[in-house]
């Protein structure tokens, strides 16, 4: 029998007819998962996305992830207390990327290139009341109004803003900025009653009758009181009521030397005003030195702009005498209670002492008017419970954060919910869940080695000088390499690293994305190990 | 690219002998190794590649072994590959031989058979070619430096016919160094006798196949029966390619040659240049009225047993004459055709190393061994020749 | 991020028979995705050998030849020379061998290719062992690595091979590794380009042999490198050295992640880190002499 026989010297065959995927015993599985930040922001943004984007030049990319979660950027990029530069993984490299000051590149971009939001891709039956028109009724009616649900808005000013307007300062929110991210979010169609209060439950509780559902996002209004402070005194001023005032108007309000209560945000911002009015000024705070809650650059620049601080201290007494007003004070040790919002103040033996200033700012914080709304949404502690019937709550009035990203993020997801219930079709914001990617899953032999791209202050005399902004944005350039800083955890970035380090070619491009060709994958994992991101895993897998 | 317009008649030992023959044929590449005695080859070459008549990539690599992979990885590219060596060359070329023959490669080699060490020697002695009989390569033996040449011309055709690669050789000094007219052949007829080569597969981009990779043991044992095949078809091309060239230039080669040993009652088989001598003692003996004769085997790998069994048939005594030792067996000739001859009707058969390391033979010896062994019955050790 | 700007031309395949997770198949598909299709290859007995497939299945798309362990160089010279007489004198001649058949049995002929100035490009992979027979020492072994047959740490240093091939004056000498491809597949295209000699030398930790995790042989070659143990360089004419990565780390994270040291004491660990340091210097000394 003659057969015909190859060379038994000369290949004649691929070695593709070898399937070594049989010798697996893992699979690299291609999923993002959540960056630390996008896991500690309170609006879950999809933080790696946008930076990506801004590292790529696509600004307006950026803008539309950042937006999807926030319609905030340019505000939040100035105030938010970005708990993402402090999850953010860079930090065991070197030093956290710049994300705040990212976002308000961002942010700012936006408004100086005039982009405005699509209108809702159609319309849903649903009609929602938001009432509040601070951050947290502003972001619900954002993402209530682009799915397509018909939205009204009660503000009991006559301007939009809540806390973001009348509580922050110019120079760390500029009016401009405000009114632009405000009048952008209106634009998408949004019917306003402004300065029309609803004034009680019963108000309340007609509206809930009138609406599909409502968002109840009034805020914490009830200044809380120190003891032993007559607030009726004419040297007593409501900080509130001082910050959401022109500067004529607060001029007014206090004298040569004002004392602001408080360590946080609020105290500080009472606190620099009144510098850039001409005041001597000490804020005195029953927090340590390190553990102020305002923000560290707020504490910060607050010194540079000549604010005295008093830490570990309580005020007993406050006596006006002619134009002076005398304080009596003891240092305490202080720390916080069994319950949010409780705390713990133990005065030290012989440690009084006494100040004399002009104007006492209170500044510690609002509480709840629980009283308002009882009768139809019940207390959770301090704060409304989440949700009565078709009304839900967001932002300080639900919540003891008292952060306004945070308000933003209630807004949102109370607004996913009432989509969910009302327009089931209508798109909802893109979120991301499940554990974050850690360090140790980032390869960093291939991220950017650069020292960061830091925001400038404005030099201190023009600082003093007026209310413009105090931190200066980045410049694109400076824009562009910090966002190179980014590890764009857990993210595909399309850097093909899997495609190349694989020595069996067993993993093809999709453009964007890849698969994994099974009938070759040994299971090395060098795909998972060169990633530079974090977004692949291996798998376990017997074939 | 033959210059030459006539036949040519110069005088020529051995080694340019065979430059002349290579020159002619104008092989692509040629690594080469100078060793005593091979040394003139290289030399002739080198001064036919400057007078610019010899278009050749002559290689002079650091040591024989790398010039046979040379050789063998050219030779894999299709281009035709020559290269000549001696004794130590060789040897250090041995893993070499195998894998030249393995894979198929029609490469020429001209040896130039000298005793190998140790001791030191440069004597003529065939144990180095021999030695390496089971290499795979086919082995041509030459008494003359004109055979020498026309051997290395036909070599080149057998070679690229069955895929095999092929070895000339011939003795040190006795041929290599020794002078005698030769003629030389016009550069058209070596064309006309040489087709252009012929390749089953090589090392092309084109075909993207690789050579020599690991194989398995049924591949393995297929490579050597196909080996086995194209040796079994390597005596008839070389008769062809000797009956040929007879054609071509009037000298005309076979297997074996026999010189007046029909109608012998003893011959004398031997190879290489020991038939010199034993051409002169058969006629004394034959004057003397002893029939002696001659069987010089030329081809001895594949070894012409058919020829051999019907030339030495009839013949009542054969003496085997040996320029070579394989330690703990004797001659090799003599034990190949001891082992050739089993079986079948053939003479008493008688072997001797005679010339071992280059010791003369003069013709009264063998004059006087015929004389002495013609009766003798057959003796199954080997016999040094005093 | 530096990403390697990376498209296969399909000139290494699939279903080869490395081990998961090898780097030497990894640079070989760089290596061999960047010289192109117009390349005739020598491989010497190595693991190279194996990952090129066994009879009948290749998993290359350029033919190659599979020498004999000490030939790899003596037959790229008449690869190269065969393919000139046929007229395909641009075809590009590569030679792949491991250290055993480069430092040590494959030498003399490297030797001897290198002082003709053959037109080849001759890649080393260099796993610092005969790791294909199960890892014993070769010259190329570090001095204090532990091997099937230095089971205690080989006593002698790692043949200079940079040096020796310097002196032989050829146009182009590099070093690569797995952990910076786009410095290799740079290598190859320039050496690719140059008519003469180009020897390509590769670090290759070896899984099993150097013990190393089947997803970190990057990684420890990305620590040679880092650590100055195995510097990426380039040496022009022999004269002219370029000493590209910087000595930014200690040897110990390198020492560590692999099993060849693990019997070393604190006192030896210093000394080799002395002897790396010296090494590095002494580059760097070669560097700075470098002729304009």
């Amino acid at each position: 029998m003659n057969k015909q026989l190859f060379s038994p010297l000369w290949t004649h065959l691929s070695s593709e007819g070898n399937k070594t995927g049989t010798w697996r015993a893992a699979l690299p599985i291609y999923q993002d998962q959540p960056s630390p930040c996008l896991g500690a922001c309170p609006v879950n943004g999809r933080i790696a996305t946008w930076i990506g984007h801004v590292e790529t030049g696509d600004l307006r990319a950026a803008w539309e992830v950042l937006c999807d979660n926030n319609p905030f950027p340019a505000i939040a990029g100035r105030i938010c207390h970005h708990p993402c530069e402090t999850a953010c993984n860079r930090v065991q490299l070197d030093e956290t990327v710049g994300i705040c000051s990212l976002e308000r590149h961002v942010g700012d971009t936006a408004l100086a290139e005039g982009w405005g939001f699509a209108a809702p891709a159609r319309e849903h039956d649903g009609a929602v009341a938001v009432i509040g028109g601070g951050p947290a009724g502003l972001s619900a009616a954002y993402q209530l109004r682009r799915a397509g649900l018909r939205v009204t808005l009660y503000e009991a000013q006559e301007a939009l803003g809540g806390l973001m307007r009348y509580g922050i300062p110019s120079y760390r929110l500029a009016r401009e900025v405000l009114e632009g991210e405000i009048d952008r979010i209106t634009a998408l169609g949004i019917e306003l009653r402004l300065g029309v209060e609803v004034a009680d439950a019963g108000a309340l509780e007609t509206l809930a009758g009138e609406y599909d559902a409502v968002f109840l996002a009034t805020g914490a209004s009830l200044p809380k009181r120190l003891p032993g402070l007559d607030y009726e005194a004419d040297f007593v001023v409501d900080s509130a009521a001082f910050l959401a005032a022109d500067s004529t108007t607060q001029a007014a309000m206090t004298g040569a030397h004002v004392l602001v209560i408080g360590g946080g945000s609020a105290a500080m911002d009472v606190a620099r005003t009144a510098r850039r009015l001409g005041r001597a000024v000490t804020v005195m705070a029953l927090e340590a030195e390190g553990t102020l809650p305002a923000q560290q650059v707020e504490l910060n620049e607050a010194r540079e702009e000549g604010v005295g601080f008093i830490t570990s201290a309580m005020l007993e007494t406050a006596r006006k005498d002619g134009e002076t007003v005398t304080i009596s004070a003891v240092r305490v040790t202080f720390g916080p209670g069994d319950r949010p919002g409780q705390f713990q103040v133990t005065p030290v033996e012989n440690s009084g002492f006494s100040l004399d200033v002009s104007t006492i700012i209170p500044a510690i914080g609002q509480d709840v008017d629980l009283a308002r709304w009882g009768d139809v949404v019940e207390a959770a502690g301090p704060v409304l419970a989440p949700r009565a019937g078709r009304i839900r709550t967001g932002g300080d009035v639900a919540s003891m954060e008292r952060f306004v990203t945070q308000a933003i993020g209630m807004g949102k997801e109370a607004a996913r919910e009432i989509i969910a219930e009302l327009a089931p079709d209508a798109p909802r914001p893109a979120t991301m869940g499940g554990a974050v990617v850690d360090y140790a899953r980032i390869n960093t032999a291939y991220q950017v080695d650069a020292a960061r791209n830091r925001q400038a202050d404005a030099p201190l005399d023009a600082r003093l000088a007026g209310f413009d902004e105090v931190q200066q944005p980045l410049s694109a350039t400076e824009a562009q390499r910090e966002a190179s800083r980014c590890f764009s955890c857990g993210s595909c970035i399309n850097c093909d690293n899997c495609y190349l380090y694989c020595p069996d070619m067993a993993i093809n491009r999709l453009f964007p994305g890849y698969e994994v060709k099974t009938d070759y994958c040994k299971g090395c994992g060098l795909c998972v190990a060169e990633c530079p991101t974090g977004a692949i895993h291996m798998q376990e897998d017997a074939p | 690219m033959n210059t030459m317009r006539n036949d040519d008649l110069q005088l020529l030992n051995g080694n340019h002998a065979v430059a002349w023959g290579v020159r002619l044929v104008g092989p692509d590449v040629a690594p080469v190794y100078p060793i005593t005695p091979q040394t003139p080859i290289l030399e002739k070459l080198i001064a036919f590649q400057s007078e610019g008549v010899f278009d050749c990539d002559l290689i002079t690599p650091e040591s024989e072994h790398s010039a046979m992979a040379a050789a063998v990885a050219a030779s894999a590219t299709g281009a035709r590959v020559f290269t000549a060596t001696s004794s130590q060359g060789l040897m250090l070329m041995h893993e070499l031989l195998h894998y030249a023959s393995g894979a198929r490669l029609p490469i020429v080699m001209f040896n130039v058979n000298r005793t190998p060490a140790a001791p030191w020697g440069f004597w003529p002695d065939q144990s180095d070619s021999l030695s390496q009989r089971d290499t795979g390569w086919v082995q041509l033996y030459s008494e003359t430096p004109q055979e020498s040449l026309d051997s290395v011309v036909q070599a080149f055709r057998i070679a690229e016919a069955c895929e095999l690669p092929v070895m000339v050789n011939h003795d040190a000094f006795y041929v290599s160094h020794s002078v005698e007219p030769v003629s030389v052949p016009p550069g058209e007829v070596v064309d006309d006798f040489l087709p252009k080569a012929r390749r089953s597969l090589w090392l092309d981009t084109g075909i993207g196949r690789s050579i020599g990779s690991p194989a398995g043991q049924e591949t393995w044992n297929r490579s050597r029966r196909e080996m086995d095949e194209a040796m079994g078809r390597v005596e008839g091309l070389s008769r062809e390619a000797g009956a040929d060239w007879g054609a071509a230039t009037g000298r005309a080669y076979d297997v074996i040659e026999q010189y007046r040993s029909d109608d012998a009652e003893l011959v004398f088989v031997t190879m290489g240049s020991m038939a010199g001598t034993v051409r002169e003692a058969v006629d004394r003996l034959r004057e003397s009225g002893l029939a002696a004769g001659l069987i010089r085997v030329r081809l001895f790998r594949p070894l012409p047993l058919d020829a051999l069994r019907a030339a030495l048939a009839d013949i009542p005594t054969a003496l085997v004459l040996d320029r070579n030792f394989s330690p703990g067996m004797g001659g090799i000739l003599h034990q190949e055709l001891a082992a050739g001859l089993y079986g079948h009707r053939g003479p008493r058969l008688h072997g001797f190393l005679a010339g071992v390391g280059g010791l003369n033979v003069p013709v009264e010896r063998l004059e006087a061994l015929a004389h002495q062994y013609r009766d003798a019955a057959p003796t199954n050790k080997p016999i040094w020749l005093e | 991020m530096d990403i390697c700007q990376y498209t296969d031309q399909g000139q290494f395949r699939s279903g080869h028979a490395a081990c998961g997770g090898c780097v030497e198949a990894l640079t070989m598909r760089v290596i061999l995705n960047e010289i192109g299709p117009d390349a005739v290859g020598v491989v010497a007995p190595s693991c190279t050998a194996i990952i090129l497939g066994g009879h009948p299945t290749s998993s290359v798309r350029i033919p190659f030849i599979h020498g004999l362990i000490e030939t790899a160089a003596a037959m790229g010279t008449g690869v190269k020379r065969g393919l000139n007489a046929q007229g395909k004198s641009d075809t590009t001649v590569v030679c792949f061998a491991g250290d055993g058949g480069t430092y040590d049995i494959g030498i003399q002929a490297l030797s001897s290719a290198a002082e003709r100035n053959e037109d080849i490009l001759y890649v080393c992979f260099d796993n610092e062992g005969y790791m294909n027979t199960g890892g014993q020492k070769s010259s190329s072994t570090p001095h204090g690595a532990s091997t099937g047959s230095t089971p205690l740490g080989k006593v002698t240093a790692k043949k200079n091979l940079i040096e020796i091939l310097a002196a032989h004056r050829i146009p182009y000498i590099a070093t690569a590794s797995p952990s910076h491809l786009a410095d290799l597949a740079a290598k190859v295209k320039k050496a690719k380009a140059i008519r003469g000699m180009k020897v390509l030398i590769v670090v290759i930790p070896c899984l099993p042999g150097w013990g190393v995790a089947d997803n970190s042989a990057v990684a420890v070659s990305r620590l040679a490198v880092e650590s100055g143990v195995f510097p990426l360089l380039e040496v022009e004419d022999g004269l002219k050295y370029s000493i590209e990565s910087d000595k930014i780390r200690p040897i110990d994270t390198y020492l560590a992640a692999q099993k060849r040291y693990r019997h070393l004491e604190a006192g030896a660990v210093s000394a080799l880190q002395g002897e790396v340091d010296a090494n590095y210097a002494r580059l760097k000394a070669l560097e700075a002499i470098n002729p304009a």
